[in-house]
């Protein structure tokens, strides 16, 4: 027969014993060792976070720089935290990335029930997203990603690049260009196939071309015309079976450099193209995806794709596509080496559920009339792309793990998924003193705590759990004892008991390190 | 834990304790007079006579005409009936909608569908009081809007729309006004005429009535599809059996609630007023969410710094004092109130928000006794919260 535990709205007897009378709160004054905890629960190192128009490893993030939140908008980072873990570690995976993450963190999700109504996609988009323990989460759960709401109009461009001192060959551009479609076709064009020269008597901008690439030879001819009145020089080298096309203008081609950067693993799309609307950013994705994206719509299961060694040209792509409403994959290959020709690390998008590829093909102009059913396992709305858990990897990890600090959102979002911090902030002080063996015991605790009834009850409980404990022992202390002493917690609150015993683990280890 | 025997309920914006003079009247009809009103004989005539008459007093409460006056289930279904109705009724006028963001969720899901089913909505903002801008409604109104839905007053901060000017604006341009007005029905004057209003939505529950009854007005002329299709009934727009006894309630409650409005609302008021003058100066860093005068007179919101709802609630509980708040800790989605939110408020001064609202049986013994155990229920919270300020 199951225990019968006497409730209080979600919460047990006892949670609300400790929360109604808790034991040891206030400030301590002259601690032994102070433990101070927010975001109990991390992601390892190296894991890349959704920054304004880009993607950084988490290790590398500092205060101030401003990650993509749930609501769409960007929010500053107050803190970076890290300590070090020993445990279990979740790798999360979906179309849009991996991530590894403890299994306590909270994810944005949708638990899909169990039973057949549920395999009908109609009846999955009916259910409410929530936050999810990352633990509690299996394959073919939905997580979300928030699509970037930032948008911001720009009609024009200054070239603002002072002309060369030994430059007197180069012509006269102008110093105000319109950013209209055709730019930013251009601008696809040299995101995928240029490069830019940089000698200090020769700068000048080059394409390296299919030679089948007729089109794009004559577009990118018109462009520089009619743009910047410079005409372009033509070879074909039909040994390699290219064509080079280069753009003589030492100012033009700095200001290219200036704005995606130079070499092809480096190139980045600037803030003000990310930030347009999207119906404006189309004539970008054209240019990307005429210069090294396909479109193969005769095989079965038709699919579009887009390779680049770009890591963050990469991710900048599936940014743009999330905000076409198009689900992007994304798989790395490895360097490798065929036919006599070496292949970077490179980064593959795929393009293949069939709404999608019929707005990608709308986009590129290509006439698509699918053929067969339609098989749809990721959605949109207007906040958030809906992508399914591919897969769910459990590795033991011991090591340095990172979290962050979001001030308004408690929010932030990963390659793959939207993360959550609660918020509640639980600081604790230790006294140390020694038992009659001579080892060293806990003598006094205190806490102070911000947070909800959970997380105050286990703020309370987990002094009176430690008290008078020998450090080695109070160290043993986890979620789990936390919870069956408070007799359970809700699904939803896990993570407070988290809080508390982090915090415990904390004010131990400064102790240790103030001894030192 | 240590209940207190003391029972103050102040969340009766959540519900209301039925009327015991509306639970008289409900009585015969669920005994005696049970016809079905659709039934030709006596028994069922005279339901159906009971039926017009309660209509009748409901009308007359927001001057309108008994045919106008439709009988839901709840509010919900009013609100879902309004936004869906209309939209399907005049898909061929144009297909763009227009609600505010502070909206109760049956306002602001039944348009999330419609959006999935091609419609398009426009949510207008709010200022710092909760406050919609007539004027931002006339720059929204476009050639294909085919309906306005403002709140009219909100059931978290108790802010009360600029109802009659809205209305006047979209009379102006044509365009179909609905207003959700469970908080305010019955607490404050309404007439539908002078605001032109077209489309209104009430609840009984709210009003000392019982649960199960509610009203949704619809103007003569509106054009407005039923979304449950049967029997018939309530002008073939909501076919189902009549609920007698929960629709007399209702109208018992009307009646009572038109007879004492005046009185009432100005002895709430003072009582309100008493208890945020009360809690704003004897706790520091506490602040009053929404209008300082456009609000309901029995709704007061909160905001303490450095602690966080849910454990307010709690602690206020064990005390036997029934409120509420926005805190996300407190809800199944984690996520604070989108009506705090929407006035500009940041994700942690939700977090810190209580709703206290009054009602018929609120005494000043109640507010003294609030005004005495909060200010301790605070500064212990505060005392464990490692964000108060350092002495």
């Amino acid at each position: 027969m199951p225990k019968k535990i006497s409730r209080m709205g979600p919460y047990t007897k006892k949670v609300f014993e400790c929360f109604n009378s808790p034991k040891n709160y206030g400030r301590m004054k002259n601690p032994d060792g102070v433990g101070r905890v927010g975001n109990p629960v991390c992601l390892s190192p190296r894991q890349n976070i959704h920054i304004d128009n880009n993607i950084k490893e988490i290790n590398n993030l500092s205060k101030g720089e401003r990650v993509l939140s749930h609501d769409g908008k960007c929010n500053s980072i107050s803190r970076v935290l890290k300590r070090n873990y020993n445990g279990k570690i979740l790798g999360i995976k979906n179309k849009l990335g991996r991530i590894f993450l403890t299994p306590d963190h909270l994810i944005l999700a949708i638990k899909i029930p169990k039973g057949d109504k549920f395999l009908r996609i109609k009846n999955r988009k009916n259910l409410t997203p929530a936050w999810f323990h990352s633990e509690d989460l299996r394959k073919g759960d939905i997580v979300l990603y928030p699509i970037p709401k930032e948008k911001k109009e720009l009609k024009y461009l200054k070239i603002d690049i002072p002309k060369l001192k030994h430059d007197f060959r180069s012509k006269e551009i102008p110093r105000r260009i319109p950013l209209n479609s055709d730019l930013l076709r251009l601008f696809g064009y040299f995101l995928a196939e240029g490069n830019i020269q940089d000698k200090p008597s020769r700068s000048f901008i080059t394409f390296t071309l299919n030679i089948k690439e007729k089109h794009i030879v004559e577009d990118i001819k018109e462009i520089s015309k009619n743009l910047f009145n410079l005409g372009i020089t033509i070879r074909e080298i039909p040994k390699r079976k290219t064509v080079v096309i280069n753009l003589y203008n030492a100012r033009l081609a700095r200001f290219f450099k200036g704005l995606f950067g130079n070499g092809a693993e480096n190139k980045t799309i600037p803030d003000f193209i990310m930030n347009l609307p999207p119906e404006r950013q189309k004539p970008l994705i054209y240019g990307l995806w005429e210069g090294d994206g396909y479109i193969n719509l005769k095989r079965i299961g038709a699919r579009g794709g887009y390779v680049t060694v770009s890591y963050k040209l990469a991710q900048q792509t599936k940014i743009l596509l999330l905000k076409q409403k198009i689900v992007p994959s994304i798989y790395v290959e490895k360097k490798r080496r065929t036919k006599g020709v070496n292949h970077k690390k490179a980064y593959r998008i795929h393009i293949g559920q069939r709404d999608s590829l019929i707005k990608l093909c709308s986009i590129l102009g290509v006439k698509y009339i699918p053929l067969s059913y339609p098989s749809v396992k990721s959605w949109f709305d207007e906040r958030f792309c809906y992508t399914p858990i591919t897969q769910i990897k459990k590795i033991n990890y011991k090591g340095l793990v990172y979290n962050l600090e979001v001030p308004n959102s408690h929010s932030f979002v990963s390659e793959a998924f939207c993360l959550h911090n609660c918020g509640d902030v639980m600081w604790l002080y230790i006294k140390v003193g020694k038992n009659r063996k001579g080892e060293e015991i806990i003598k006094d605790i205190k806490f102070e705590t911000f947070g909800c009834v959970a997380a105050i009850a286990t703020s309370s409980i987990l002094t009176q759990l430690a008290k008078g404990k020998t450090l080695k022992e109070a160290a043993k202390i986890n979620k789990k004892k936390i919870i069956d002493s408070l007799g359970g917690l809700p699904l939803i609150k896990i993570h407070c008991s988290v809080l508390a015993a982090s915090a415990l683990n904390k004010a131990i280890e400064d102790y240790y390190g103030k001894k030192k | 834990m240590s209940a207190s025997k003391k029972k103050i309920y102040m969340d009766y914006a959540a519900t209301t304790p039925v009327d015991p003079r509306v639970v008289k009247a409900m009585y015969p009809y669920f005994t005696e007079r049970f016809g079905n009103a659709m039934s030709l004989y006596r028994l069922g005539q005279e339901t159906k006579e009971i039926l017009e008459e309660s209509r009748g007093s409901l009308a007359s409460l927001i001057k309108a005409k008994p045919k106008e006056i439709i009988f839901t289930g709840s509010a919900t279904e009013s609100n879902n009936l309004a936004l869906k109705g209309i939209a399907f009724a005049n898909k061929k006028k144009g297909s763009h909608i227009i609600i505010s963001q502070i909206e109760h969720p049956c306002i602001t899901e039944s348009a999330k569908w419609l959006e999935k089913e091609g419609f398009e909505v426009t949510r207008v903002g709010v200022d710092k009081y909760g406050l919609v801008s007539p004027e931002n409604i006339r720059k929204l109104i476009r050639k294909e809007t085919i309906l306005v839905s403002i709140i009219h007053a909100s059931n978290e901060i108790g802010t009360i729309q600029p109802i009659r000017e809205i209305g006047k604006i979209c009379r102006g341009k044509g365009v179909y006004f609905h207003t959700d007005a469970a908080q305010s029905f019955g607490k404050i004057p309404i007439d539908v005429n002078k605001m032109d209003i077209d489309l209104l939505s009430a609840s009984s529950h709210k009003m000392y009535g019982p649960k199960g009854a509610a009203l949704l007005y619809v103007r003569e002329g509106v054009e407005i599809e039923p979304i449950l299709h049967g029997g018939g009934q309530e002008s073939g727009l909501r076919s189902s059996t009549a609920n007698i006894p929960a629709i007399v309630g209702f109208a018992e409650a009307a009646r009572i609630c038109e007879k004492e409005m005046k009185r009432e609302g100005q002895r709430l008021k003072t009582l309100r007023d008493k208890m945020i003058k009360g809690i704003l100066k004897k706790i520091p860093d506490s602040y009053l969410n929404g209008h300082p005068e456009k609000r309901l007179p029995n709704n007061a919101n909160f905001r303490f710094d450095f602690i966080e709802g849910e454990s307010m609630v709690i602690q206020l509980d064990s005390l036997g004092i029934s409120v509420s708040t926005g805190s996300a800790c407190s809800s199944v989605k984690l996520e604070p109130s989108h009506v705090l939110l929407a006035t500009g408020l940041k994700h942690e001064q939700a977090h810190g928000s209580l709703r206290v609202t009054l009602g018929r049986w609120s005494t000043k013994s109640d507010v003294n006794y609030f005004l005495k155990v909060l200010p301790p229920i605070i500064k212990k919270l505060r005392d464990i919260s490692p964000f108060k300020k350092h002495a």
